[in-house]
Order: C-alpha cells, then sequence, then structure tokens
C-alpha cells in the first residue's frame, strides 16, 4: 500500500507543474493591469508604469515565470501585489474560515445526500422517489448566490434567524460560528446534496438489482440488514468517489458563498486576486488549490482500498 | 404679582425650561459606543501615500492629515499649516505650521516631519510627479516649511489639497520606509486598531488628537474635527444585499454603496435612513481620438449630437442630476452656459449632416463597455440604438471591468467609445483634470489645449486662469474628447441612531455620535 501511494505522489508531481504553467500562462493572457487595479482607474500613465516597475510586470513573461518556478522550488509562492503580504500566509490566515465551511457543508452533503439516494432507490418509481429526484434536480439547478441571497432575505432579515453576513472564529463560541457558517454551509450543501442523491440511487438500483440481495432476501435477513449492510455497502465505491469530488467542488463553491456572506475564506481571496489582476495571489491559491485536489484524489484512493480490498494501486 | 400669578409664571418658566432640556439633550453629542460601517471591500494598504481606493482614502483621511486639506466645497483650505504664503510668482510656497500638533504617539509635528514626508513621497508615492518640479525645501525653524519650485506653479496649493494619494504628514522616522511598509502614525482624530483583512478594521479615537482650535467646526477634511464615539468598526461585505440584510438587520448602522433599487427596501423604515451625495462623480462618453473612426473630429462631433441624456439615465437608473460642465456649480471655475451648447443634444439630423461632411460610409464604430457595472453597460446600449438612428453602423462589445479599464487608460483593444466616471478631477478642479484629460481619449497633439493648461497652471492671477479653463472645457466638449453625460451621485444607507452624518464623497466619522 505504502509502495502504491508513493507512486501515486510521484505521478502528481507532473500533473502539479503542467497545472502550474497553464495557471500561469492562462492568468497573464488576461487582459488588464494590476498596475491599474492598485493605481485606481483615474491614475495617470506616468503612476502606472511606476507601479509596474516596483511590481517587476515591466519584465519579460518567461523572465517572470522562471522567477515564480524559482521561488516556489524553495517553497516561496509569492508575494501578493494588493495585500503586500506572502500569498501562503494570506492562504493560511484564511485556511480556517474555507475548512470550517467545506467541511461543515460536507457533513451536511453526505448523510443528507446518501439517505435521499437510498430512500429514492428503495421506494422507486414511487411519489417519494419522483419527489426526491425533483428536489434533488433544483438543487442542482439554482444558482448557488441566487439562493444565497434569498436565504440571507429570508432567514437573516424577515426570520432573524441567523446574521446576514461575516464571520465568528470558533475561539469566541461554537453558537456564534455555527451561526455564521449554518447559512452559507447549507447554501453550499444544496447542490452537492442534488449531485450525491442522484448519484447514490443510480448505484443502490443496480445493487438492489443483484442476486445477492434476492439471495439475502430469499434467506429471511430482514429489510434493515440487507439494506444497509448488504446493499448499500455496495454502493460505496461510487459514492466516495463522489464524495471525494464533492469535497473538491465545496471548496471550489466556496468561491461564490463566501463572497455573498462576507465571510474571509481563500474563496474570497481568488476573487479579489482575479479582479485586481493580482498574478502572485492567484497563481499561488491556484496552486494550493491544484495541491489539495491531488492530495484529495489520492486519499479517496486509500478509502477504496479500505472499502474494497479487491482495489490495488499500480 | 399675586402669588397665582407667580405660581403660573414659575411652572411655565419649568415647562419651557424642561421642554429646552429635552431639546438640549435629545441634540447632545453623546459620547462613546462604536459605529459599524460597511463598505464594499477593505483596504489592500494603508500607506497613504499609494492610497487610490474610496475605502482606503475614507479609513487614511480619518487617522492623516495634509497640510492643506479639501474643505466642504472641496476648495484648498490649511489643515495642519496655519497659513500658506505664495511669493516669487507662484514658485516659493511657505507654509506656517500649526503649534501642539501632536502624531498619535504623543511625539509633536513638527517642519523636520514635513521635510521627511516630502521627502518619501517624492521617493514611493504612485503620484510622486507632483513633486518632480521641486527646486529645493527648507526648514527655517521647526515650524516653517518652505517649497522652491523650479518654475511657477499657480495652482501647486491646489494639487496639495488631492484626497487621492494624499501627502499627509508621517513622522520623520518614516522617512524610508519602503512603498507600503510604512506605520500607521498620524496626526488625525483616529489611530489604527484592529486590522483583520478581508474581515473588519477598527479605527479607534486619537486621544491624542489636537484640533484646529481657530476653526468653529469641521470644514470638509479640515476645520476643527471632534470624535465623540470610541470607535469606528469597518465591516467588510462585497455584495449588495447581504450588506442591506446588515443594515435591516442592525448589524451594521452605516452601508456605502447602496443602489436607488435596493433602498426601496427601507421605505417605511423608521429607524433606517438613506444619504444622498452629490457631487459624487460625472460619467462620460470617452472617444478615442487617434483610433479609426474617432481619429475624425467630424465623427466625434456626430456621436456627440445622438446623445439624448434623459433616455440614458431612465434606463441606467442611477441617482443622477443634470450637469453640462466637466465642474460643479460650487467651483470657482465653473462654466455651466458655455457646456451647455455642447450638452444633450438629442439631434440625429444634425448628426447626418456631420457624417456626410466626414464622408461616413458605414464602417463599424466599436462601442465597448464592460459587464461589472451595468449603469455603464446600459449607458452604452441606449447610445448604440441613438447612433443607429442617426445612420451609425454601432457594434457594442462587452468585456470584464478589468479589461475596459485598462484599454481605456492605454488605449488598446480597438475601440471608439467607451464610459466611465471620473469622480476626482471634476470635484479637485481644473488643475486635476489636465492628466484625465489628455490620457483617456489618447489626445495625440492638441496645441489650442497644450496653451491653455500652460496658461492655467502658470497665470498667478485667478481670473486668467479662469479664462485658461474656460478655453480646455471648451476645446474638450467642442472637440468631442469626452461627452458628458450626467452627475452621478452616491447613496449610503444609515440607522437614524447615527447623529451628524452630512453628505460628502468620503464618510466621515468626526463630529458623528450615536443616539
Amino acid at each position: 500500500m505504502l509502495r502504491g501511494v508513493a507512486l501515486r505522489l510521484l505521478q502528481a508531481i507532473p500533473v502539479v507543474v503542467i497545472f502550474a504553467v497553464l495557471v500561469f500562462t492562462l492568468l497573464h493572457l488576461l487582459p488588464g493591469d494590476p498596475a491599474v487595479a492598485i493605481a485606481g482607474s483615474e491614475a495617470a500613465p506616468e503612476a502606472i508604469e511606476r507601479i509596474r516597475q516596483q511590481l517587476g510586470l515591466d519584465r519579460p513573461l518567461l523572465e517572470q515565470l522562471a522567477a515564480w518556478f524559482g521561488r516556489l522550488a524553495h517553497g516561496d509562492f509569492g508575494t501578493s501585489l494588493i495585500l503586500n503580504q506572502s500569498v501562503l500566509s494570506a492562504v493560511v490566515e484564511r485556511l480556517p474560515v474555507t475548512l470550517s465551511l467545506s467541511f461543515l457543508s460536507l457533513t451536511i452533503t453526505v448523510p443528507t445526500g446518501i439517505m435521499l439516494g437510498v430512500l429514492a432507490a428503495y421506494w422507486r418509481n414511487s411519489w417519494l422517489d419522483s419527489l426526491v429526484m425533483v428536489s434533488a434536480l433544483v438543487g442542482v439547478s439554482l444558482p448557488s448566490f441566487w439562493l444565497a441571497i434569498l436565504s440571507v432575505i429570508f432567514f437573516s432579515v424577515t426570520l432573524g434567524w441567523f446574521p446576514p453576513a461575516g464571520y465568528t472564529p470558533i475561539s469566541q463560541g461554537l453558537w456564534p460560528w455555527l451561526s455564521a457558517l449554518i447559512q452559507p454551509a447549507v447554501v453550499l450543501a444544496l447542490f452537492q446534496i442534488g449531485f450525491l442523491a442522484r448519484i447514490t440511487r443510480s448505484a443502490m438500483l443496480d445493487v438492489l438489482d443483484q442476486d445477492f440481495i434476492r439471495t439475502a432476501r430469499a434467506k429471511g435477513v430482514d429489510e434493515w440488514t440487507t439494506i444497509s449492510k448488504h446493499a448499500f455497502r455496495n454502493t460505496l465505491i461510487p459514492v466516495v468517489t463522489v464524495s471525494g469530488i464533492i469535497l473538491s467542488l465545496l471548496i471550489g463553491g466556496s468561491v461564490v458563498v463566501e463572497q455573498v456572506f462576507a465571510l474571509p475564506g481563500i474563496g474570497r481571496l481568488i476573487v479579489q486576486g482575479i479582479l485586481a489582476r493580482d498574478y502572485p495571489l492567484v497563481q499561488g491559491t491556484m496552486l494550493i488549490f491544484g495541491f489539495s485536489f491531488v492530495a484529495i484524489n489520492i486519499l479517496v484512493d486509500i478509502i477504496y482500498m479500505t472499502v474494497d480490498p479487491r482495489v490495488r494501486f499500480g | 404679582m399675586s402669588l397665582r400669578t407667580l405660581t403660573l409664571t414659575l411652572s411655565i418658566s419649568i415647562v419651557i425650561a424642561g421642554a429646552l432640556a429635552g431639546t438640549t439633550s435629545s441634540l447632545a453629542q453623546n459620547k462613546g459606543g462604536q459605529i459599524v460601517y460597511s463598505t464594499v471591500a477593505g483596504p489592500a494598504s494603508l500607506d497613504p501615500y499609494m492610497a487610490g481606493s474610496l475605502v482606503e482614502l475614507e479609513i487614511v483621511h480619518g487617522i492623516f492629515e495634509t497640510l492643506v486639506a479639501m474643505d466642504e466645497n472641496y476648495n484648498a483650505r490649511p489643515m495642519l499649516a496655519s497659513k500658506v504664503e505664495t511669493g516669487d510668482e507662484a514658485k516659493t510656497f511657505t507654509f506656517t505650521l500649526r503649534k501642539g500638533v501632536k502624531f498619535s504617539t504623543g511625539q509633536e509635528m513638527t517642519s523636520a516631519d514635513v521635510l521627511a514626508s516630502f521627502q518619501r513621497y517624492a521617493k514611493v508615492s504612485t503620484n510622486a510627479s507632483l513633486l518632480a518640479d521641486v527646486e529645493k525645501y527648507e526648514t527655517p525653524d521647526p515650524y516653517t516649511f518652505v517649497v522652491h519650485l523650479k518654475s511657477t506653479n499657480a495652482v501647486f496649493v491646489d494639487l496639495l489639497k488631492s484626497s487621492t494619494y494624499p501627502l499627509v504628514v508621517l513622522p520623520a522616522d518614516q522617512k524610508d520606509k519602503p512603498a507600503r511598509e510604512v506605520e500607521i502614525i498620524g496626526t488625525g482624530p483616529f489611530k489604527l486598531g484592529e486590522w483583520q483583512k478581508d474581515s473588519h478594521l477598527v479605527l479607534l479615537r486619537n486621544d491624542n488628537y489636537v484640533p484646529d482650535e481657530t476653526a468653529s467646526g469641521p470644514d470638509g477634511f479640515a476645520g476643527n474635527k471632534t470624535v465623540y464615539v470610541d470607535s469606528i468598526r469597518y465591516m467588510f461585505i462585497p455584495e449588495a444585499n447581504a450588506r442591506l440584510a446588515a443594515l435591516q438587520t442592525k448589524k451594521v448602522d452605516a452601508i456605502a454603496d447602496l443602489t436607488l433599487d435596493l433602498a426601496k427596501r427601507l421605505d417605511g423604515n423608521a429607524e433606517l435612513a438613506t444619504l444622498k451625495t452629490f457631487p459624487y462623480c460625472q460619467q462620460y462618453f470617452v472617444l478615442h481620438a487617434t483610433n479609426g473612426l474617432t481619429a475624425n473630429p467630424l465623427i466625434r462631433q456626430a456621436i456627440r449630437e445622438v446623445v439624448n441624456v434623459d433616455d440614458i439615465v431612465a434606463a441606467t437608473g442611477i441617482l443622477s442630476q443634470r450637469n453640462p460642465s466637466l465642474l460643479y456649480p460650487a467651483s470657482p471655475y465653473y462654466a455651466g452656459e458655455m457646456a451647455t451648447t455642447f450638452y444633450d443634444q438629442k439631434s440625429p439630423e444634425k448628426a447626418k449632416e456631420l457624417l456626410k461632411q466626414a464622408g461616413y460610409n458605414g464602417e463599424k464604430l466599436i462601442l465597448q463597455t464592460n459587464s461589472n457595472y451595468p449603469y455603464m453597460r446600459d449607458s452604452i446600449l441606449v447610445l448604440s440604438e441613438q447612433l443607429k438612428e442617426a445612420g451609425i453602423n454601432a457594434d457594442v462589445q462587452v468585456i470584464d471591468w478589468m479589461s475596459n479599464s485598462n484599454n481605456l487608460q492605454r488605449g488598446t483593444g480597438n475601440w471608439n467609445v467607451s464610459t466611465t466616471s471620473f469622480c476626482s478631477p471634476p470635484l479637485l478642479g481644473p488643475q486635476q483634470w489636465k492628466s484625465t484629460i489628455y490620457t483617456f481619449p489618447h489626445i495625440d497633439k492638441d496645441p489650442p489645449m497644450d496653451a491653455a493648461f500652460d496658461s492655467l497652471f502658470k497665470s498667478v492671477d485667478q481670473q486668467a486662469r479662469k479664462t485658461a479653463w474656460f478655453d480646455i472645457e471648451k476645446r474638450v466638449l467642442d472637440q468631442s474628447y469626452l461627452i458628458k453625460v450626467t452627475d452621478t451621485g452616491s447613496l449610503r444607507g444609515y440607522n437614524t441612531r447615527v447623529q451628524g452624518l452630512k453628505p460628502y464623497f468620503y464618510m466621515r466619522f468626526w463630529n458623528t455620535w450615536l443616539k
């Protein structure tokens, strides 16, 4: 198993390098100039030029790429142009917010999505199945920013249950932390719940038609054991795969939700970076995202082996 | 006087006294408390010499002060200086400093601090060109600072009042601090408290603040400022609905950037109100004077002739006021009557005549705008329809703001017409317009305008400067480098428990208190 993990890590290196080059190239292909963002839209050309020189943006692109890789080799992700702070420290500062949001959202998504999928599959073609599937479709189709705004108007303004925006660290109390995050976490989860419910239903339906389920029922095993022990366990491979993808999507989806709910996380950092064309910030943050996705994939592979001992790397 | 009359008189006196006391009490400026103010984004840096965004400047002007500042009408008024004398044909400027002014650390400000600040500004500021013509500085005593310029600059003091990249006075030991690495120590009424980027920033009352006792009250950024509250908490909420929700749920006391549509949600709520600010910015169509069709002045004038301001304003739905001029009526240089001849012409027929003279043959005219600012996009869409009415083949391109803004400033992107708003130049006056007028329409050469600007900067006589500006404004509008659309206002929302707020370009929290 260790050899397998080492192999996957080695395979990840070229992925990350290609990803880094792509991020750098695409970002620099975008029109727009960070110097204009920093100087302001009314700034004089000489002011903009001065900032370009100060930031080293007047150097050739290849030289900038080489310098970035040189710094990366030393573990330096660069310095944000707008924050004047190291990218790594900017990300680390905001990591607790995004991780809190993503994991809270994941803890809502996975049990709810799986439960709905199992129920829909078990009572296939019933009104419950239709209800779950229609709800899942609606959940998948609604844009999260729109849902977030509606949620703020209803739950914060009308009902006054949750704060409309802002983040409170867990160090200031569990409830303040939870009340600030529950609304964005649910909004973020809704899309993924629909996605997971559909996958679980489909996987469950495949399993429920298998001979071993018929055999279990013929042997007189009770329905609960048949479903939970025999059927559900065999749906876990696709469900675990999708849950891994969902965690990645939740981190990615936080970009919109953090913006609406004013959560000072990595998603908001990226939006700021993109709007200001803060190259080091966006490059560094995307690279850290890239690392996380690769790590999540490797983790999912390891979970495969735990869930299904037949699965081997290599 | 009978006992009954006396009793009645006393009773009435007590009632009146009580009523007056009540009135006084309700108007009294309470001390203490925290005002929470929500803005769209937080500052990237608080180095005043690099500060260009609105929120940075609002915070910076709370912490730091300049020698000369903007008054309530955005004209120049001494602040850290008690007096400014201009001599030697506007080549020498002597600033007499107010005595006893202290930094938030308690250390007294002297001319050595002013000198170090000017030297640092020349080295690191985005706007360092302001001091490019300085020949030398002198500090004959701790309260006198003299600037000698190489050539006459009649508007040097007006340039110093600029609120963008403000030339504030820092302690002398900050002189060699690199850009954006300065310590946040100023002479202003507030000092920096906690700052968590992307989340919030707290300004605390500066107990070492020494107000200008010679002034009767606050006047723009200058005057006699008093801080009643303990602190101001800036909370950064980018989404407009969430910002408004924070105000409605009383999580914040005031919010920036409220749209007219969203403001309707405050209707009927006695505790919440809006603060409309005019003047704020001015919206223009910018015409690229050196690219394709719009390099021809007749084509540019034809475009000006089709503009129907009311239709555009109705489509954008923004807070606006008609004004034909590049300046506001409160400016001594205002030339509204002249500007009217070039404003809101709505004459497609005249445009057709001009197009004919220009030999226009249906070539494509590129209108570039962005999707980030709906009012800009909508203005361009309406203009394109107005142009089509005059027979112009208008092609609209919608890109993102960063690209649009970059193209506007650099002249790239093959555009002919775009739109944007200018805030500082109209507020600050003619001297601030020069760079904008040449940069955005990408004017290559315009000898009459060059001469008029030369006269504006060199004329010691104010009447001569007014004449020069009149010529400049007429030239800009006549040549249709810029086509004025409208003055745009700013709308902020606030809880009426915050008292003393006054409309101004920047939100100010001195002389405000909590009910």
